[in-house]
């Protein structure tokens, strides 16, 4: 049963590797959804200003999560020193953003 | 069939098959690292300007959220062909690996093309140039970064098409292959961010 299920895995690793489209067509419907939804809560209106800024926001989070895990395989095995890396540039980037907006301007 | 790979044959993933391949992608990712932190501050730049705008025009008077959906639309397809091209790579099928990447290329230079045509409207029709604004400055420094990048990319590709026609695909043109694409996914990944804070933000106010 342990062989015959270690085999199957084996089997199922295999035919990954020749992986097809449909999870990146999958990954490109969702952004195109989550584009629509923050193009259309902007162009509706009338919405409270600061829901929308906040909808906005994670949407466009969601997409760039979702693009760079499937697209740029961070979620893939052997990416640890990628993600941290990356998580360090977004760390220092988001500390300009916030340091720009609340500690110099005001 | 990666287990049957007789002597010499390529490698299922081309561009993990050396160690200067696998530091070349690691080498990139700092890169790109660095990269998110350039964009990251022109974006600080941008937001905190982006309401200073000197008696100009405003944001919400000048961006036309059709065009920026239709440049989003375009730089979203060429992220998705560009990781066909890849898949392509991973099959050995050269032929659709130059494909994939002409395409992309081509999508590349339409996202560019409308770029140009965008900021030259802003210029004339609605005179919002360089030195215009804080806000005028802030927002061309951060798109045209962008522009930039998209083409610096479309020579990149171009030029990787080249070698591909010249070498072929090897161990040695797989690396530059993969690390273009995740150039390009990259490059999507700032205009998702742009989209957002610049054109939508703006339009919300």
């Amino acid at each position: 049963m342990t062989t015959e299920h270690q085999a199957n895995r084996g089997i199922v690793k295999h035919s990954e590797r020749h992986e097809g489209p449909q999870k990146h067509i999958i990954v490109f419907i969702f952004s195109i959804i989550l584009t629509a939804i923050a193009f259309a809560a902007v162009m509706a209106g009338g919405v409270n200003a600061a829901f929308t800024v906040l909808l906005l926001l994670v949407m466009a989070i969601l997409q760039v999560l979702v693009q760079m895990g499937y697209w740029m395989h961070l979620k893939d095995r052997g990416h640890l020193i990628p993600i941290i890396f990356m998580i360090g540039g977004f760390f220092v980037a988001g500390t300009a953003i916030v340091t720009a907006l609340y500690w110099v301007w005001w | 069939m990666s287990a049957t790979h007789t002597e010499g044959a390529l490698p299922h993933e081309p561009e993990k098959a050396t160690l200067e391949g696998r530091n070349k992608v690691l080498g990139f990712w700092l890169f790109l690292g660095g990269e998110a932190v350039l964009f990251g501050t022109l974006f600080a730049t941008f937001l905190a300007l982006r309401n200073q705008t000197n008696e100009g025009p405003t944001a919400s008077e000048l961006f036309q959220l059709p065009m920026t959906a239709i440049t989003t639309l375009i730089l979203l397809v060429s992220s998705l062909t560009s990781v066909f091209a890849v898949q392509a790579m991973h099959r050995h099928k050269v032929g659709a690996l130059r494909g994939w990447l002409a395409i992309t290329v081509l999508l590349g230079l339409a996202f560019l093309c409308l770029e140009i045509y965008e900021f030259a409207e802003y210029v004339h029709a609605e005179k919002f140039g360089m030195t215009t604004s804080a806000f005028s400055s802030a927002f061309y420094t951060l798109v045209g970064f962008h522009g930039a990048h998209v083409a610096f990319g479309v020579v990149w590709i171009s030029i990787l098409i080249g070698q591909l026609f010249k070498k072929g695909l090897t161990v040695v043109t797989a690396p530059k292959i993969y690390v273009s694409a995740i150039y390009w996914h990259f490059i999507d990944v700032v205009w998702v961010f742009i989209f957002t804070v610049v054109y939508l933000l703006g339009k919300v106010g």
